[in-house]
């Protein structure tokens, strides 16, 4: 197995002035590929701050943080965007498609992105709608469809560019649990026949219980990093 | 896709768009016509005074301009005028006789511009000859008969078929004395040339002023279109003969109609300026708006790895296809109108019962527009050129989203 995150004593503190928040106060962690891994943890335990960091959308106030193992420290934000585009997907808890572009061509942004020649992206995306159970509704446009089926066109997009790594912010927050259940089970699906590696965060219990691997975070704190099963009962 | 993106963002907000593009559209539009407007006006005035004077382009003795006086002739002017009036771009060409004298009547006497002219000729063309509000106006076989000017005739209380005096100097300086009948009185709703003008035969001002047989003080080319001067001015002056004769524009002929003219055109300019700042204003608000209720789409599209030379080529195309939208609209609306008005014309006599007057200058009530190509891309340039400038801001705006701020 290949490590894709590595993550050393890794701190961020916001705020400039006085009042400083200590969002993530050491955090050391590992990911290899292929893993399915959910965060858990209480509001404003700092869930949110650790995937964007890993995703490169903010960066630490000290520590390494390293992704295929690159030091992200040591990346323009030129190069952080090239890596978002070619080596990680994203998926946001709601809202993020561009509502004036229809389900196959937002799926396809990225690949376009990528200059991936539009007959050829036209054949992924297909195929990958087909895959997340959207066969059919390729020309719809994101408010005709149900917030379920919105996020299966955010996974379709994150995937088709086959990232190294997916992050996921509470994908499930904004939809009923039955729905939910059914994203889990799609990501679950593509992580086993695909290997998407995915980490997304949560506090739903039920999704937590999908999880091949479980991180609690408290504080800022990684307090458990391990097996699901066990933490759940402890809870 | 980008600029399918961009298109299809611009009609998101459907209303706000159609607002922006009519409103570029009415605000061009609008300039556009006052512009052709303006310029329908001028040259239609300039048409007018050409004719009625010594044409669009003057032929003179070089020294008249700086003292006019009879003795400064041009003759032997026949081959001369059939050549320039066998050109297609010439209307015609007609001989003047400029004098100054001082016309009595038993009521008094007032100075007066005695002007020799062919009566044929300024019928056909001139304006003032189709001004005659009392009596006719001359004709070749006329001898001692004149035309005067309405203020004149009042001044003198003079009538059609009364006598007047005309008293001059000759080519040689000696004092004359002309004894002469009004045949016509016209009013051309110039205070100048209704107040000082008088026009007899050519003939009658060359025995009065004991001139050559053929000569003339002037001989004026009327063109077919005054857009054409400065290339017939130009050919006029590659075939004059060696005698002392100089070829000018009307602009140094009538140089305060050319100033006014100047004056006037400025002041149009600071009008159109201020329609176009309104139309670039809505234009950067839009654009502006737009950026700002998008914060979080653009925040998305950063996170998932979009350059931010990419967005900003977005909103770059954005204001592109606004611009042109709204160009082609005021293209087509300015264009309508002034092609409209450019084939019917207006008619303003019922808003103006006293005619309208330029500058002391009469012109016709019905205003026809004139919108000339330059002015049309000129102006449509500034619309869109500025409208790619301002959308500079919001394309700065776009580059600076914070994504982490607007995700959260
Ligand atoms: N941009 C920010 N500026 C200031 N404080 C922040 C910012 N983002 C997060 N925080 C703070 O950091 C802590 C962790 O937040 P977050 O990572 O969003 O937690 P979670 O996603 O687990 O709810 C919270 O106390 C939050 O208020
Ligand atoms: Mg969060």
């Amino acid at each position: 197995m290949e490590t894709i995150v590595r993550l050393e004593n890794m701190t961020k503190d916001y705020g400039l002035n006085r009042v400083v928040t200590r969002a993530l106060r050491g955090v050391d962690l590992t990911l290899e590929s292929g893993e399915f891994t959910a965060m858990a943890g209480p509001s404003g335990s700092g869930k949110s701050t650790l995937l964007n960091i890993i995703g490169g959308l903010d960066r630490p106030t000290s520590g390494r943080v390293e992704v295929e193992g690159r030091d992200l420290g040591l990346l323009s934000s030129t190069e952080l965007s090239r890596m978002r585009r070619d080596r990680i997907g994203f998926i946001f808890q709601s809202y993020s498609l561009i509502p004036v572009l229809t389900v196959l061509e937002n799926a396809e942004y990225v690949l376009m992105l990528k200059g991936v020649p539009a007959a050829r992206r036209a054949e992924i995306v297909r195929a990958l709608l087909k895959e997340v159970g959207l066969e059919g509704m390729e020309s719809r446009f994101p408010r005709e469809l149900s917030g379920g089926q919105q996020q299966r066109v955010a996974i379709a997009r994150a995937i088709a560019p086959e990232p190294a790594l997916v992050l996921a912010d509470e994908p499930t927050a904004n939809v009923d649990s039955k729905t939910a259940d059914s994203l889990l089970e799609l990501m679950r699906q593509l992580n086993e026949e695909k290997g998407v590696t995915f980490l997304f965060s949560t506090h739903d219990p039920e999704v937590m219980r999908r999880a091949r691997r479980l991180l609690l975070l408290k504080d800022g704190r990684i307090s458990h990093n391990g097996g699901v099963g066990h933490t759940l009962d402890a809870d | 896709m980008v600029c399918r993106l961009a298109w299809r963002s611009i009609w998101r907000n459907r209303r706000r768009t159609l607002i922006t593009v009519v409103s570029i559209g009415f605000g061009l539009g609008l300039a556009l016509f006052f512009i052709s407007w303006g310029e329908g006006i001028y040259s239609q005035m300039i048409d007018q005074v050409c004719r009625m004077q010594a044409g669009h382009i003057t032929l003179e003795n070089p020294e008249y301009r700086e003292a006019p006086a009879v003795d400064l002739i041009i003759d032997d002017l026949a081959g001369l005028r059939s050549e320039i009036e066998g050109w297609p771009e010439v209307d015609s060409t007609k001989l003047l006789v400029l004098g100054q004298g001082i016309a009595k009547s038993a009521a008094g006497n007032v100075a007066a511009a005695i002007t020799g002219v062919e009566p044929s000729v300024e019928s056909r063309t001139s304006p003032l000859a189709r001004n005659i509000v009392e009596g006719t106006y001359l004709d070749e076989r006329d001898r001692n008969l004149v035309v005067v000017g309405s203020e004149l005739a009042r001044r003198l209380n003079l009538k059609v078929g009364k006598k007047l005096v005309i008293t001059t100097n000759d080519v040689s300086g000696m004092l004359v004395d002309e004894l002469c009948r009004v045949k016509g009185i016209f009013k051309t709703g110039s205070d100048e040339l209704d107040a000082y003008v008088i026009q007899a035969t050519i003939g009658f001002a060359r025995r009065v002023f004991r001139m050559p047989k053929s000569a003339a003080t002037q001989m004026a080319v009327i063109l077919k279109n005054a857009d054409e001067q400065e290339e017939i001015l130009a050919r006029i002056g590659g075939i004059l003969p060696g005698s002392p004769i100089v070829a000018l524009p009307w602009q140094k002929v009538l140089p305060e109609v050319a100033s006014y003219i100047k004056v006037d055109k400025g002041s149009n300019w600071v009008f159109q300026g201020i329609l176009i700042f309104l139309i670039l204003f809505t234009i950067f608000n839009t654009l502006l708006m737009s950026v700002l209720e998008r914060q979080r789409e653009f925040a998305v599209l950063l996170a998932i790895g979009t350059n931010p030379a990419t967005l900003r080529f977005q909103i770059f195309m954005e204001s592109v296809y606004l611009g042109l939208i709204g160009v082609f609209l005021g293209v087509a609306l300015g264009a309508a109108a002034s092609y409209t008005v450019n084939i019917w014309g207006i008619d303003l006599s019922t808003f103006l019962k006293e005619g309208v007057t330029v500058s002391g200058f009469a012109l016709s009530t019905r205003i026809y527009t004139k919108l000339t190509p330059k002015i049309l891309v000129a102006l449509s340039a500034i619309v869109f050129g500025a409208t790619l400038i301002l959308s500079l801001i919001p394309m700065r705006r776009v580059s600076r989203v914070s994504i982490v701020d607007e995700l959260r």
